[in-house]
């Protein structure tokens, strides 16, 4: 039915007005002026529609051109198929071995990111040295080869080998000899592959020579004891050391070994115990290990034979001719001497000589004092340096005389390091085929016919044999990254065997190394090493003709005694120069000069005075034969009338990093007795020019503050508070501050400064962790060097006045003669204070604290005004005044796609104009957390290790989480010994210091 | 105000014959009328090469970083900061001068207060370009404000000293700026009334259409008031937080309670001195000896002289403070000022801003405009090094003796600083061009009362004791601006 209803939507349909009928017919109310704007009349409106079309075009075309650049390829890409092994985010660690130690390699996403220590390997097992933590920056090294090279020019591996066959055949058919010379090789595969190319060409003979030799400790013992060897020592059984010249927790044969053993009998946990033992030092100049001794004593180069003869006397009780007319010498051996008979079986004396009669003097000492079988094992020996100084002078005279018919260099750089450079590019030059399997075109390499370059031990596999019995392994992290070939697969093609080097090192192990243990290839892959030698050597007794001895010992000396003596050594950071273009390196402070990318003459300031040089000067030295200019470092400590330089800089070809820094004081060094030792007579003269050295430390006392505390054992024995101010008296303190809880974790650390023997490899740990930019020697002397954490070094010179620590008592102190310095190392990072100064003072709230008691700084937020800085007591934070990682005036290593591989992906690169510091490797304590979580479990102690604890063989950092009563760090922080640097201002900082205890006499 | 009679006893405000209200106005604005003459030229070329080494100065280091300056891992602030406070501190005098000065009735303020007013805002730009300059990061120097933002719960720290001065100082920029730019309405107006064509316009806009009625007048007279009830409280605030930015930190030598008061008068001290070696300059050239008195030379002198034993009493507290205190690392941080490495900036700041004012006790040198003009200059050269010392010499060695170094300027360092000299004069010089340096208005009022003319017509008419009027006359004799003539005129009777 319809409806009669009527809908009307206004009164104007209802009334049906004309306007609407009219309306109602269009299809819109009102007309669209549509003819307006399209006709002629419309181009004389306000914005004519033809100018807006040429507007819409002109800004289509700008944006069209705009958007021409091409889009920045970012290469990320995923896995199509994921290899098994790998999550992307997750790091996995493979066992492999530098140096002789066993090592972890960290691979991220298949690149190798950092090297820590095995922990469950014997010898070092914890911590590793400098250079070890830095290795990881020489696979990225730009400076490398990419190619074989035949007469300079790269072909390939085809042409190479051809031609290195056609000359070793030549060379065999004329009866020629065909010698590979190479540092010290302790590899079993290497020497493997080489008796394999000793039976292809019967003439092959294998030259070891070591830049700095131990020559004269092999010898001594072959003397001695019919044993060519040079010995392990096992400092933790020695209760007193007594080391004339060796920096035996530096450089000198195992040192970081050394230093692990060492500190376990003076850490905190012996002082605990009440034992600590006592370090003398006799040496020239102020080494790492001399800047740790508990009495030091500056002793001339000449005097180290007299020293030791005097010791000798004092222990045997004769009167052998030639003992030190030095009265501090003296008093100091009566007193050692007393101490070492005292503690006979728990004694020790080393030397770092190299001259056979000296080290003669020492086993004798040593084997009188009992120390051979549980302090030095003969028979579990240290193979780290087999180098032999008679083989390659024999090798350059048959040279020379043209009956070497190929020669290859293996890990050898004899133009460089050998103190003759000249006979050896003479030698070189008359023979017929010189080959380097140098990884890059060094000094000697670039003087050779060819280069077959091998790749570095990230790359490769391979073996270690650094101790009689261990055995070590390892395995690449990572393929080839150039088209370079290990030189043991050379060897092998140039013997004839096409085995590949992985089957090759693997048979190697089964047939001669795991037999009869009952282990799998597989097992050691996955340890890492394999241990058959014996808990501890056999006591031996040293066979020494000692009247002849001395007299050779004093005649030594008497070669070497000059109104000036010059000592040369090894640096902690540089060693024997190989590692030059390792920017980490080069700008690692020296431990106790903390000079960074230079050698220099060490002289004591009264001795500068009497030659007339001043800080930043230069002097011109001049011994057997060679002169060099060097600039001056003021050296405490240094004996008067002595200039000490450092062998391993002034490297010529070594890459971009490592050219130039320095200059080379190998020339300097002679030859005595058929060793190359490092002492002598030299001239000096002022030079005149100018040169700052560039130093992270200029100012050496601690100005009588309370920075550092210090105690003898003695008063330690009698209070283990003593000077660490622990339970004094406290006042009552007001507190504006908001307390900041930790409800969860409380990450805090503690540092032992009697451990700390300021080697420095926390540093170059911390750098490689944290991606901390290397700035080069300009910025380190304008004072901007980045590292999070340094290790300050304080002296205290002694004189008749007394201790001085304040800078206006020694410029007045005319009785200061600067020889007699105690030192102290102090580890000094962010201390993440729960009353940090530097996060109020951030306008942006850039710095803030965490609940779990960490100082954190986002990056992101910061704009620059450094007053976090400023009022930063420690002086921890860097600023990044340049974008170092990405400027070309800072192309020291970083500033190309290849070596930024080495950075660690966990931790973002800081732009310019950004503050930075110490996380506490907060990336570490992430994943550590994570991985407990997914395993359902409470975090243990232990189970996050920061970089620098745990590069530390010392055991000095210790870090942990102080709200677990029964974690290492609550622990260590307990102790009496724990006090906090600048306590008094309130800012309570996070990190305690365990006061400094000395051995020494007096007390 | 200007209808009863002054005292005889007070020295003139005006000097000169026959001024009348159009010859103040004529005299006034012959540089913003006429073509500038050599010398501005010559001034403004100079001044504005040192903008463009600025420029570059800046550019440089915008372009490079931070690392372009001296700057090290101890001595985070050490010139940029140092120039910084020391603009600022340039930049008191103007608040002091137009608004306490006019709370306390000193009439004397009329003649100088434009320029001061200017100078100060200069300053404050000036020392603005080193806030932002000084970042790491200066694209993000908004960053600095709390403002509403997309990056989720981000604020600005309001613990921070660093955000009380940014407020500080752009309240203080922005109410000096209002003030001046007030008290300039008449004067715009003023000029164009006179002028024709374009300038009338752009001065027309300018004026913000001042008709000069009773009622703009009155409304003129009380908006200075309250603006400078609103200044007074920053002429002591803006100094006091800068001072914040040291005083509450840990650093020996920062960490002071005195900084407040010591910087406010520290600031005094130096705004003063720059706005006399402006003065001085200012009156020769532009003739403005009858406006800018001998009289005002020497009020300037003694607040000089006043501020500085002020300054000098607050080294000599933080001295005993500092050895009173029994706190190691603050007695070595004063010690090392006096003795350390910079030994020369401390003297020089002690010699300069202590022992220099101390002249002015002498009225020969302090009515002597050589003189007036070197020791004003003196006393900035020491200001500068008071903060140098303040903010360099406390970072150089604080508490580890293993981190301290030394500063050593850049050339982009010593540019910065030269160039920002550059840029306040090149700013200085375009606003004497353009702008009447002198308060016409205000100065007008002092014609009826306070200045020569009129006192001598009263002198005249035997309005005031012999005894006075000779006090009078000899009060006369240091003004350069009178001559012989005027002062026998007072005689006559």
């Amino acid at each position: 039915m319809s409806s009669n209803k009527k809908y009307w939507k206004g009164l104007e349909e209802l009334q049906q007005t004309p306007a609407f009928v009219k309306g109602s017919k269009s299809e819109f109310a009102e007309p669209i002026p549509v003819e307006d704007v399209l006709n002629e009349a419309g181009l004389s409106t306000k914005t004519p529609r033809r100018d807006f079309l040429k507007a819409l075009g002109f800004g289509l075309g700008a944006v069209t051109l705009a958007a021409c650049e091409r889009t920045p390829v970012h290469k990320a890409v995923p896995y199509v198929i994921k290899p098994e092994e790998i999550t992307p985010g997750i790091p996995n660690f493979y066992a492999s071995t530098f140096n002789g130690q066993s090592v972890l390699v960290r691979t991220r996403e298949g690149r190798p990111t950092s090297i820590s220590a095995n922990p469950n390997s014997i010898g070092l097992n914890q911590g590793t040295d400098a250079t070890t933590a830095a290795a990881v920056l020489d696979l990225y090294d730009m400076s490398k080869l990419e190619n074989p090279k035949l007469d300079g020019q790269d072909v390939d591996w085809k042409k190479l080998d051809a031609t290195v066959i056609a000359a070793l055949e030549k060379a065999a058919a004329a009866g020629k000899k065909i010698t590979v010379v190479s540092n010290t090789v302790n590899s079993p595969s290497t020497l493997a592959a080489l008796a394999k190319l000793g039976a292809k060409y019967p003439t092959t003979s294998h030259v070891q020579v070591d830049p700095v030799s131990y020559s004269g400790i092999i010898e001594a013992n072959r003397v001695s004891f019919g044993k060519a060897v040079v010995p392990t020592y096992h400092l933790k059984n020695a209760n007193v050391v007594v080391s004339v010249a060796a920096d035996f927790l530096g450089t000198w044969v195992a040192g970081e070994e050394h230093t692990q053993d060492y500190i376990k009998n003076r850490d905190y946990k012996s002082l605990k115990n009440g034992k600590m033992s006592r370090h003398i030092q006799f040496e020239s100049g102020l080494s790492m290990t001399g800047s740790n001794a508990d009495v030091r004593i500056a002793i001339k180069p000449s005097e180290e034979g007299a020293v030791l003869i005097s010791l000798y006397n004092a222990i045997t009780g004769q009167s052998l001719a030639g003992g030190v007319s030095n009265k501090k010498a003296q008093t100091a051996i009566a007193l050692a001497a007393k101490e070492l008979t005292n503690l006979k079986g728990a004694a020790l004396v080393v030397a770092g000589s190299n001259d056979v009669n000296v080290q003669l003097l020492v086993n004798a000492i040593n084997s009188n004092l009992g120390a051979y079988g549980d302090i030095i094992d003969l028979d579990n020996y240290s193979k780290q340096h087999q180098g032999s100084d008679a083989a390659f002078q024999e090798f350059l005279k048959s040279a020379a005389a043209g009956q070497v018919g190929v020669a290859m260099f293996l890990n050898s750089n004899p133009v460089y390091d050998y103190f003759k450079s000249e006979d050896v590019k003479a030698a070189l030059a008359k023979v017929d085929f010189t080959l380097s399997f140098s990884d890059r075109s060094d000094e000697t390499a670039s003087e050779l016919k060819a280069i077959a370059p091998t790749c570095s031990f990230l790359e490769a596999w391979g073996d270690s044999s650094s101790r009689e019995g261990y055995y070590s392994v390892v395995q690449p992290t990572i393929n080839l990254i150039f088209n370079t070939r290990q030189a043991e697969q050379s060897l092998l093609v140039w013997s004839g065997d096409t085995i590949s080097i992985h089957d090759f090192v693997k048979q190697n192990w089964e047939q001669n190394i795991l037999a009869g243990t009952g282990k799998a290839w597989k097992d050691v892959l996955q340890a890492g090493f394999i241990y058959k030698g014996t808990e501890k050597g056999g006591a031996y007794t040293a066979q020494v003709d000692i009247n002849s001895v001395t007299t050779a010992v004093v005649a030594n000396g008497k070669a070497i005694t000059g109104e000036v003596e010059l000592k040369l050594y090894e640096s902690t950071g540089m060693r024997d120069g190989r590692y030059a273009n390792n920017a980490y390196l080069q700008e690692l402070p020296d431990p106790v000069s903390k000079v960074t990318w230079d050698n220099y003459a060490a002289i004591n300031p009264k001795f500068a005075e009497e030659i007339g040089v001043s800080e930043n000067g230069t002097v011109k030295i001049e011994a057997n034969g060679y002169e060099v200019e060097l600039p001056v470092l003021m050296q405490p400590g240094q004996a008067l009338g002595t200039i000490s330089v450092a062998v391993g800089y002034g490297r010529t070809k070594v890459g971009k990093a490592g050219n130039n820094v320095g200059k080379n004081a190998y020339p300097f060094a002679r030859l005595a007795n058929g060793t190359v030792q490092f002492e002598s007579k030299a001239t000096v003269a002022k030079a005149g020019k100018t040169y700052e050295l560039a130093q992270t430390q200029t100012h050496h006392t601690i100005e009588g503050r309370n920075i550092i505390r210090e105690t003898s054992f003695a008063k330690y024995l009698k209070d283990p508070n003593s000077e660490s101010g622990r339970f004094a008296d406290s006042h009552k303190t007001y507190d504006l501050w908001n307390k900041y809880e930790s409800p969860g974790h409380k990450w805090v650390m503690a540092i032992d400064l009697n451990a700390c023997t300021g080697c420095g490899s926390c540093i170059v740990a911390c750098n490689v962790e944290n991606n901390i930019p290397v700035v080069g020697r300009d910025e380190v002397r304008r004072r901007r060097e980045m590292h999070w954490l340094r290790i300050d070094r304080y002296y205290t010179l002694e004189s008749t006045n007394g201790k001085l620590t304040e800078e206006k008592l020694i410029a007045k102190d005319a009785d200061l003669d600067y020889e007699d310095v105690t030192v102290v190392h102090q580890p000094m990072l962010c201390q993440h204070c729960d009353h940090a100064p530097c996060e109020t003072v951030c306008p942006v709230l850039a710095t803030v604290h965490s609940s779990e008691g960490l100082n954190h700084m986002a990056y992101n937020r910061c704009f620059g005004t450094r007053y976090c800085a400023n009022n930063c007591p420690y002086k921890v934070r860097r600023f990044n005044w340049f974008n170092y990682w990405n400027d070309s005036r800072f192309d020291n290593y970083l500033n190309n796609e290849f070596t930024q591989l080495v950075l660690n992906p966990d931790v973002t690169t800081r732009s310019r104009g950004v503050m930075e510091k110490c996380s506490m490797c907060i990336q570490r304590i992430q994943s550590g957390k994570l991985q407990a979580k997914m395993e359902n479990r409470k975090l243990k102690d232990g189970d996050v290790k920061v970089a620098c604890q745990e590069a530390c063989s010392a055991n000095a950092i210790i870090f942990g989480d102080l709200n677990d009563p029964e974690s290492e760090v609550s622990k260590a922080l307990r102790n009496e010994r724990v006090y906090y640097v600048l306590e008094e201002i309130n800012v309570q900082p996070n990190i305690g210091y365990m006061t400094k205890v000395r051995n020494t006499f007096e007390a | 105000m200007s209808s009863h009679n002054e005292s005889i006893l007070r020295e003139p405000l005006i000097t000169g014959k026959d001024i009348t209200y159009a010859k103040i106005t004529d005299d006034i604005l012959v540089p913003v009328e006429n073509k500038p003459n050599k010398a501005w030229w010559i001034g403004f070329t100079i001044a504005s090469l040192g903008a463009l080494l600025w420029v570059v100065s800046v550019g440089y280091t915008f372009w490079t970083g931070i690392g372009a300056w001296g700057l090290n891992k101890t001595i985070g602030w050490a010139w940029d900061i140092t120039d910084f406070v020391w603009w600022v501190g340039i930049g008191h005098a103007g608040t002091l001068i137009s608004a306490v000065l006019l709370l306390f009735r000193q009439n004397w303020r009329n003649s100088i207060n434009r320029s001061a007013e200017a100078m100060t805002i200069f300053a404050v730009i000036c020392a603005a370009t080193y806030v932002v300059a000084h970042m790491g990061r200066p694209w993000l120097a908004y960053w600095i404000f709390p403002l509403p933002n997309q990056f989720g719960s981000l604020w600005v720290n309001f613990n921070s000293p660093l955000v009380w001065d940014a407020f500080a100082i752009s309240t203080y920029f922005t109410v000096s700026l209002v003030f001046w730019y007030c008290g300039l309405l008449p004067d715009i107006a003023t000029v164009r009334d006179r002028a024709t064509g374009l300038r009338q316009k752009i001065y027309g806009v300018l004026s913000f259409g001042w008709n000069g009625s009773v009622k703009s007048w009155q409304r003129f007279e009380i908006v200075s008031l309250i603006l400078a009830g609103i200044s007074t409280p920053l002429v002591l605030s803006v100094h006091t937080i800068v001072s914040m930015d040291f005083a509450t930190s840990v650093i020996p030598g920062w960490h002071t309670t005195i900084f407040p008061p010591y910087f406010v008068a520290g600031a005094i001290f130096s705004g003063f001195a720059m706005v006399q070696t402006l003065l001085l300059i200012l009156r020769k050239v532009m003739n403005f000896e009858n406006y800018i008195t001998m009289f005002h030379i020497e009020s300037m002198n003694i607040i000089i002289m006043v501020t500085g034993s002020i300054v000098g009493v607050a080294y000599l507290t933080e001295l005993f403070i500092a050895w009173y205190s029994g706190s190691e690392y603050e007695m070595y941080a004063f010690a090392n000022r006096i003795a350390g490495p910079y030994w020369w900036a401390y003297w020089a700041m002690m010699t300069c801003n202590v022992i220099s004012p101390q002249l002015f006790w002498f009225k020969k040198i302090r009515t002597s405009i050589p003189i007036s003009w070197v020791l004003s200059i003196v006393v900035n050269i020491g200001m500068w090094f008071e903060r140098f010392v303040i903010i360099a010499t406390s970072l150089h060695r604080d508490y580890l003796p293993s981190s301290w170094a030394m500063f050593y300027p850049t050339w982009v360092d010593v540019g910065i600083f030269v160039g920002s000299i550059g840029l306040f004069f090149t700013l200085f010089l375009l606003f004497l061009r353009f702008l009447p340096a002198i308060a016409i208005a205000e100065v007008k009022m002092l014609l009826k009362s306070s200045s020569l003319q009129h006192k001598t017509k009263l002198v005249q008419e035997g309005a005031f004791p012999e005894e006075q009027v000779q006090y009078f006359a000899d009060s006369l004799g240091k003004y350069d601006s009178v001559i012989e003539e005027d002062i026998k005129a007072l005689k006559i009777k």
